[in-house]
C-alpha cells in the first residue's frame, strides 16, 4: 500500500500550483473534485442504470436491453436523450423553492460523501480527521431532500412517501452510525485513510493466501448489521417502503418528471454506491487487494455491494412500514448497541 | 374415494329429503308470501310478493339452509319487472331454489335482500343500474357499473341507445380532486387508489380514507371496464356467436373455464348430451387454463408484496408459458381460445398425438420442481410470512355471507368446489382433492392456489392417460347439434361452473328465437371483490394491497 497524500496535493505538486497560494489550492481542489466526481458519475449515472437492467434481468430470467450497440450499451445514450427530452411537468400547487431544490439536495448530498472516501492510488479529495462523521452527516441530508420532495409536491402519495422516508431513515441512521462507531473503536480514529490502513495487516496466513484484518472478517456481526442498515438507508428491498410502487405509486418522486426525475434517479444510485463505498472502506479494507491497483479493487467492491442490493431487490418481499420501524428500533438498534459495547469491552481488555 | 365431500352433521333443514329437494315443503314454509310457482330448468322457482323479500329469504336461509345467494338476476318483461334470487347451499350446491320477485311495471320497487345476504348489496345495485328496479331498504342504492350521471337503464325495454350521454368530468368523480368528505378538521386523509395505480390489477378505483397509514374506510368503485357483455350476448346467437365472449371476461387466461359456464347453461337449456371423449378434452383443457390463471395470480401477488423488479412474477410467467404453449397447440390461440362448442369442442388434440401428450407429460413432470422452487422462494420466506399471515382476515361466515367462492372461500376453510359438489364434465370420474386452508388470511389464499395447481396437474395427467388409450373409432368430439339452435320459449336456466376465480354462473331465458332474451353473468370476482372492505378496514395500506392481490380479481370479469 502506497502511502499517498490526498489528491489536491498531488495535483498542486504536479502542476506547480503552490506558487499561486490560496487560488492555486482552490484550483487543485477543484481539479481533484472534478476527477472524483467524474469517476463516481461514470459508475452511477453511466454504467449504473444499464448494469441494473442487466443484473435484474439475469435474476428474473429475462434478456433485457440488447438492441442498441453491443450488449445494449447504446441504451445508455438512448436513455439519457429520452429522459432529458421529456417534458418537465410541475404541479400547480407545488411549493416551488422546495420542490426545485429537493432533487439537488438528494443527489448532491450523496455526491459530497465521496469527497473523503479513499479510493486507492491516492485518489481522495480530502482526508479530514473526522472523515467518517462527515460522511454520515452529509449522507443524512438526503432525508431532508426526501421530506422536501414529499411535502412540496402537493400530492398525497408523495406526502406519504416523504413521511415514510423520514421515519425509515430515523430508524436506521442510528444503528448505522453506531455500527460504524464500533469500527472506529477498532481503528482508533475517524480518519478514513487511517481506518483503511488499520485493515492492512495479515490475520492468518493460509499457504499463499493471506487473510487480512478487514473489519468485516474481524467482526462479521457488525458487518452484517451495517449491510442490513445500509439497505434500509438507501431504500432498497426489503426496505423500499418510501417509494413502494404497488402501495403509494412512487412515493416522494411521484410528481417529478424529466430532469428532476433524472436527478432523483441519479441520487438514488449515488446513494447506493456511497453505501457500497462505506461498506468497502469500513469493512472490506477499502482499496486493498492483491495484484490489481487499488482503484480497481475499490470499484470491484462497490459493484459487489451494488450487486447485493439488486439481488435483495429481486428476491425479497418488502416489509410493512410498522414492521420496518419495529425491526429498526427494537431489533437493529439493540443489536448495534450490544455490538458497540461488546467491541469496546473486547478492545479494552485485549488492548488492540 | 378422495372426491367425496365430508358429510355435514345432518342438518335439520326444511325440504331436504332422500331424493333431492321437496319444493312443496319449501313452498309451505313461506306459503304466506308465495303468489305463484314456476319451473326453471335447474330448479323450481317461488314467486313471492315484492314486499316480503326479507321475510321469505331469511326463512329460507335460517330454516331451509339456503346460505348461498349465488346471484341476483333482474329483467324487464312486457308487463312487469322481475328480480330472481338464485339460492344454493354451500353444503350441497345441487340443492337450488330460485326466488322470483315481480315488480310493478310503472314503479318497479321491491324489498332489498341486503339484510339477509350481504352479497345482495352489489348485485341489487347492479340490477338497479342496468335494469332499473329500485330496492326498498337498500343501504346504498347507487349506480355501480355506469357513471353516476348516466341517463336511463341500458337493459330496460324503453332505453334509447342513441341518446347522447354526457358524462362530464366535473360531475363524475375526478380522481385528482380534493375531497373533504371526512371533514376539514378530522385526522383522516382521503386518497384515491386507482383507477390508475400500480396495485389495482386493472382499472379499479378504491376510494380510501386513511388514518395515518391505516385504512379507516374503503369503497371499491368499479365499472371502468364495463362493456355490458350481457347485452352483447343477448344480441348474439346461441350456437356460435356467444361462445367467444366468455374468453373476454377473464383474460388471465381463465377463458376455457368461462366458456364452460356458457356451454353448461346452454346445453342444459337445449338438452344437449356431450360425448364422453369431448368431456375429457374439456376437462383437460379447462384444468390447463386453471394452472395458467393461478400462475398469473401468484405472479401478480408477488408484484404486490415484493414490489416491481422481483423474480417471482417472471418465474411464474416463465412457467405459465409452458401451459400457454400447450393450449396454443390444442386450440390455436393463446388468450381468446374459443375452444368449446355447444355439444363438444372445436378440435381433437393435434396430430401427432403422441408428441402432444409427451409435451404435456414433460410439463407435468417438471411442475413439482417449479412448485418446490416457489415454496422456497415465496411461502417459506420469513418476510413473506410476516407480511401475509394474519393479514386480510376473512372469517368463513363472512365469506359465505358475501357469496365469496373459489380459492378465496377455500382459503377461509370452507370446503366448496363445484367441480366436485355439482359435478360436470369428467371430474367425478377422476381422482383428485379439493384444497382448503384454514388460515382465512392472505397466506392461505395464496397457498390454496399453489396447491390447486398440483391438483389440476393430477387431473390433467389422468385425462392424458384416458385420451391416449381412447379407441380410435370412438373419438367423438362433437354431439349432433342443429346448425341454428332455437330452444323453446320461456325456458329459464341458471348453471354455474368452477372458474379460475370461483363460481361463474350464467342465467339465460329463451324466447323461442335463436338469441337469449336475457343473459346474466354471475361473476365470481364481482362477489369476491365485495369482501375487500371487510378484510382491509383497520389494516395498513400494504395489507390492503396484498388482500386485493390475494382476491385475484380480473376487472374484465368484475365489470363485464
Amino acid at each position: 500500500m502506497v502511502e499517498s497524500a490526498p489528491l489536491p496535493e498531488t495535483f498542486s505538486d504536479l502542476l506547480g500550483l503552490e506558487q499561486f497560494g490560496v487560488a492555486g489550492e482552490f484550483l487543485a481542489g477543484l481539479l481533484a473534485a472534478g476527477l472524483v466526481g467524474t469517476f463516481v458519475l461514470l459508475n452511477t449515472a453511466v454504467a449504473g442504470p444499464w448494469a441494473k437492467r442487466k443484473i435484474t434481468a439475469s435474476f428474473t430470467d429475462r434478456i433485457s436491453v440488447n438492441r442498441v450497440g453491443p450488449w445494449g450499451l447504446g441504451t445508455i445514450i438512448v436513455d439519457s436523450v429520452r429522459l432529458l427530452s421529456k417534458e418537465l411537468i410541475i404541479p400547480e400547487d407545488a411549493d416551488r423553492p422546495a420542490y426545485d431544490l429537493a432533487p439537488l439536495v438528494l443527489a448532491g448530498s450523496a455526491l459530497l460523501g465521496f469527497a473523503v472516501i479513499p479510493m486507492g492510488n491516492g485518489i481522495q479529495v480530502a482526508d479530514p480527521e473526522v472523515g467518517l462523521a462527515y460522511v454520515f452527516a452529509v449522507a443524512s441530508i438526503a432525508s431532508l431532500g426526501l421530506l422536501m420532495a414529499g411535502y412540496s409536491s402537493s400530492n398525497k402519495y408523495s406526502f406519504l412517501g416523504g413521511l415514510r422516508a423520514v421515519a425509515q431513515n430515523l430508524a436506521y441512521e442510528i444503528p448505522l452510525v453506531l455500527t460504524g462507531a464500533s469500527v472506529v473503536i477498532f481503528a482508533g480514529t475517524l480518519q478514513m485513510s487511517e481506518i483503511v490502513a488499520a485493515q492492512q495487516e495479515t490475520l492468518l496466513q493460509l499457504g499463499p493466501v493471506a487473510i487480512p484484518t478487514w473489519f468485516g472478517i474481524l467482526n462479521p456481526f457488525a458487518f452484517a448489521l451495517f449491510v442490513v442498515a445500509n439497505l434500509a438507508e438507501v431504500g432498497r428491498n426489503p426496505f423500499d417502503i418510501p417509494e413502494a410502487p404497488t402501495e403509494i405509486v412512487a412515493g416522494y418522486q411521484t410528481e417529478y418528471s424529466s430532469v428532476y426525475f433524472v436527478l432523483f434517479y441519479l441520487g438514488e444510485f449515488i446513494h447506493i454506491f456511497l453505501g457500497g463505498a462505506l461498506i468497502a472502506t469500513l469493512f472490506l479494507g477499502g482499496p486493498a487487494g492483491p495484484i490489481l491497483p487499488g482503484i480497481v479493487w475499490f470499484t470491484i467492491k462497490i459493484w459487489a455491494v451494488f450487486l447485493f442490493t439488486q439481488w435483495a431487490r429481486s428476491a425479497l418481499p418488502r416489509v410493512r412500514i410498522d414492521q420496518l420501524i419495529e425491526i429498526g428500533w427494537k431489533g437493529l438498534l439493540v443489536l448495534s448497541f450490544a455490538n458497540l459495547i461488546l467491541t469496546a469491552v473486547i478492545v479494552g481488555v485485549v488492548g488492540v | 374415494m378422495s372426491l367425496e365431500k365430508p358429510v355435514p352433521d345432518a342438518p335439520d333443514e326444511v325440504g331436504v329429503t332422500e331424493d333431492g329437494l321437496d319444493y312443496d315443503a319449501l313452498e309451505e314454509l313461506v306459503s304466506e308470501h308465495v303468489i305463484d310457482r314456476e319451473s326453471h330448468v335447474n330448479a323450481e322457482a317461488l314467486v313471492i310478493r315484492p314486499d316480503a323479500v326479507q321475510d321469505t329469504l331469511s326463512a329460507l336461509k335460517e330454516e331451509a339452509g339456503f346460505d348461498h345467494c349465488s346471484a341476483v338476476t333482474a329483467q324487464e318483461y312486457e308487463d312487469r319487472y322481475e328480480s330472481i334470487y338464485h339460492l344454493k347451499k354451500f353444503d350441497d350446491p345441487t340443492q337450488q331454489l330460485s326466488v322470483v320477485v315481480p315488480a310493478n311495471k310503472d314503479e318497479p320497487v321491491s324489498e332489498s335482500a341486503e339484510s339477509v345476504y350481504r352479497t345482495a348489496d352489489w348485485h341489487e345495485r347492479e340490477a338497479y343500474d342496468l335494469v332499473g328496479i329500485e330496492y326498498d331498504d337498500h343501504p346504498d342504492l347507487r349506480r355501480i357499473l355506469l357513471p353516476e350521471t348516466w341517463q336511463g337503464h341500458p337493459m330496460g325495454k324503453d332505453y334509447n341507445q342513441n341518446q347522447p350521454q354526457v358524462v362530464p368530468l366535473r360531475e363524475h368523480v375526478n380522481p385528482l380532486a380534493e375531497d373533504h368528505s371526512a371533514g376539514e378538521d378530522s385526522d383522516t386523509m382521503f386518497v384515491n387508489i386507482g383507477p390508475h395505480h400500480p396495485a389495482t390489477h386493472g382499472v379499479l378505483h378504491v376510494k380510501t380514507v386513511l388514518d395515518g397509514e391505516q385504512i379507516a374506510d374503503i369503497d371499491p368503485d368499479i365499472g371502468y371496464l364495463h362493456r355490458n357483455e350481457e347485452q352483447m350476448c343477448e344480441q348474439s346467437t346461441y350456437r356460435h356467436q356467444i361462445m367467444p365472449y366468455p374468453d373476454r371476461w377473464d383474460y388471465t387466461p381463465g377463458g376455457i373455464l368461462n366458456e364452460w359456464a356458457y356451454a353448461r347453461a346452454a346445453e342444459s337449456m337445449a338438452d344437449i348430451e356431450v360425448p364422453e371423449y369431448a368431456q375429457v378434452l374439456r376437462t383437460m383443457s379447462a384444468e390447463l387454463t386453471r394452472i395458467a390463471a393461478h400462475m398469473l395470480a401468484l405472479g401478480t401477488f408477488g408484484l404486490d408484496v415484493y414490489g416491481d423488479f422481483n423474480a417471482i412474477f417472471m418465474y411464474a410467467v416463465r412457467d405459465r408459458e409452458a401451459v400457454q404453449n400447450i393450449l396454443e397447440d390444442l386450440t390455436g390461440q393463446r388468450l381468446m381460445f374459443n375452444y368449446f362448442r355447444l355439444g363438444g369442442v372445436s378440435w381433437d388434440v393435434p396430430e401427432p398425438r403422441e408428441e402432444f401428450f409427451e409435451k404435456i407429460r414433460e410439463f407435468l413432470d417438471g411442475l413439482p420442481e417449479y412448485i418446490e422452487e416457489y415454496h422456497n422462494l415465496i411461502t417459506e420466506n420469513e418476510i413473506f410470512q410476516l407480511r401475509c399471515i394474519d393479514t386480510g382476515i376473512l372469517p368463513p361466515e363472512v365469506a359465505k355471507n358475501y357469496g365469496a367462492t373459489g380459492p378465496v372461500l377455500r382459503g377461509s376453510g370452507v370446503d366448496y368446489d363445484l367441480r366436485r359438489d355439482d359435478p360436470y364434465g369428467y371430474y367425478d370420474e377422476l381422482d383428485w382433492n379439493v384444497v382448503t386452508e384454514d388460515g382465512c388470511d392472505n397466506y392461505s389464499r395464496v397457498l390454496v392456489r399453489m396447491r390447486e395447481v398440483e391438483e389440476s396437474a393430477k387431473i390433467i395427467r389422468q385425462c392424458v392417460d384416458l385420451l391416449e388409450d381412447w379407441p380410435e373409432d370412438d373419438r367423438e368430439i362433437q354431439a349432433n347439434v342443429p346448425r341454428t339452435l332455437r330452444p323453446e320459449a320461456d325456458k329459464e336456466v341458471y348453471e354455474a361452473v368452477e372458474g379460475a376465480k370461483g363460481e361463474l354462473g350464467i342465467y339465460m331465458r329463451s324466447d323461442g328465437t335463436d338469441k337469449p332474451a336475457r343473459f346474466k353473468i354471475r361473476s365470481p370476482c364481482f362477489s369476491n371483490l365485495q369482501t375487500l372492505p371487510e378484510m382491509s378496514e383497520g389494516e395498513y395500506i400494504p395489507d390492503m394491497v396484498a388482500s386485493l392481490g390475494s382476491l385475484d380479481i380480473v376487472l374484465g370479469e368484475v365489470d363485464r
